[in-house]
């Protein structure tokens, strides 16, 4: 029995990716953890596989202490943990001027420290035979975004973080994939750039689609990259 | 079924560290969790004896924990010597037949284990063949030794629990040491030990230099290892 868990399922590229890895049969068990159960449950029921356990876990990514407690449940309902998405973010774009400390602790809680703690919690069951951890990150992680302080430096966070581990779950078999999406249509791309017209950028589904080919058995080869994904200009 | 014993009392002293070189971080691990995790994996153990100094069982226990090594685990207070900490760790195993092995040597992987337990005789080491020239003698050369007829002994080793506890109290009363067990068994039982290839790759950190070696060696050689 195969147990994949994806933060970030109730809109966007975790809703994407919950109905696509479902549509493919890919696990026995998905657990979709986050706070907004409403939505994690349309989720749910836009996934297509009705017959896998889908359950929706009730986690506020804000809180990283309660983190331990809600994994070992989860491992103890399903006995394996064999794949984590780490999808959740958050942003509230503010320039270094006016940030509070209050946005740069939310910030670094739902996009760098739960992703950690959620890691931590998996691996000490992933350990024993293997999986596979993806972290969604941004290309706003990878070169300057004046205005984007906390958001952007949060994403550098997750590119170090997904190469490091990289290395240092090798030895028990769990690959670490890092995905940097360029402009794409989520709500909080929305926050970042209120102005730009989501139907020309980059749709959730296409980096849902790249997710999934990362979890396909037979992708054992690519190892340590940040995987960027952009629309390209037609 | 197999008590291990893992030896983790070294004092760490020609690696110039603060904490005993069994603890300190390679590949980004406690040196010792790197045998214990593998030596846990192994269905033929049932318990894991560590001998060590007291002050670290609790660091130990703790770390267990965090990496869910699921073998239960007792805790020895190590000897003196090398010789004597194999000795007390031996009057803790409850099982008919032993590995030993050493934290101190991270690069024992499965297969060595492996390969020792299905050996055919029961009492078996790892060994290597010697690559360079040994010479007896110390400020002038005594003797010229075959090197084809020697052995590098590594660690993992297994066996027979009771001739290698009998050997180890003629030892103690004669006060005859030893530097690891195969020599003090063959030196009073003469039974037959047999050597299964090791790997080069299995060195022992002793010497700083070693900890930059280790480094290389678990990328390469553990790491990605199926």
């Amino acid at each position: 029995m195969k147990t994949c868990i994806i933060s970030g399922a109730s809109s966007g590229i975790g809703r994407e990716t919950a109905i696509l890895i479902s549509k493919k049969g890919m696990f026995d068990n998905i657990v979709l953890i986050g706070r907004n159960q409403q939505e994690l449950e349309r989720t749910k029921e836009l996934m297509f596989v009705r017959d896998a356990n889908i359950s929706v876990w009730n986690i506020d990514l804000e809180e990283p202490e309660k983190i331990p407690d809600i994994i070992k449940k989860i491992y103890s309902k399903y006995l394996s943990i064999d794949c984590l998405l780490n999808i959740a973010g958050y942003t509230e774009p503010q320039p270094i001027l006016s940030t509070s400390l209050n946005n740069i602790q939310i910030t670094y809680a739902v996009n760098v420290f739960s992703p950690l703690i959620l890691i931590r919690e998996a691996v000490r069951y992933m350990k024993k035979n293997g999986g596979k951890i993806v972290n969604i990150a941004s290309t706003a992680g990878m070169g300057p975004r004046p205005g984007w302080i906390t958001y952007s430096s949060s994403k550098a966070a997750m590119i170090s973080i997904s190469q490091t581990l990289t290395e240092e779950l090798a030895e028990y078999g769990i690959k670490v994939y890092c995905v940097s999406p360029g402009r794409c249509a989520t709500k909080l791309r929305a926050k970042l750039a209120p102005d730009e017209d989501s139907a020309m950028i980059m749709q959730p589904v296409e980096v849902a689609k790249v997710i999934t080919n990362l979890l396909l058995e037979d992708e054992q080869y690519l190892d340590g990259q940040n995987i960027v994904i952009r629309k390209r200009l037609t | 079924m197999y008590s291990a014993i893992l030896l983790s009392g070294g004092k760490g002293k020609r690696v110039r560290k603060e904490i005993p070189k069994q603890y300190l971080l390679l590949a980004g691990k406690p040196i010792i969790m790197h045998s214990l995790e593998r030596i846990d994996k192994l269905s033929e153990v049932e318990e894991i004896i560590i001998v060590c100094e007291k002050k670290y069982e609790q660091e130990i226990s703790q770390m267990a924990k965090q990496y869910m090594i699921e073998k239960p685990l007792k805790f020895v207070q190590n000897g003196e010597t090398r010789q004597e900490s194999v000795y007390q760790g031996l009057l803790k195993t409850k099982s008919d037949n032993v590995l030993i092995h050493e934290a101190a040597r991270p690069f024992a992987v499965l297969d060595d284990y492996r390969n020792l337990i299905k050996a055919e005789k029961s009492n078996a080491i790892l060994g290597c063949s010697i690559p360079y020239t040994v010479l007896k003698g110390q400020k002038y050369v005594k003797d010229i030794l075959n090197r084809a007829e020697l052995v590098n002994v590594q660690l993992p080793q297994k066996f027979i629990k009771s001739p290698l506890l009998e050997a180890h109290k003629k030892a103690r009363k004669e006060c005859v040491k030893f530097t690891e067990d195969a020599s003090l068994l063959f030196y009073y039982d003469k039974t037959d030990i047999e050597i299964v290839n090791g790997s080069s790759f299995n060195i022992k950190i002793t010497e700083p230099m070693d900890l930059i070696m280790g480094e290389k060696i678990y990328y390469e050689y553990i790491a990605r290892r199926k």
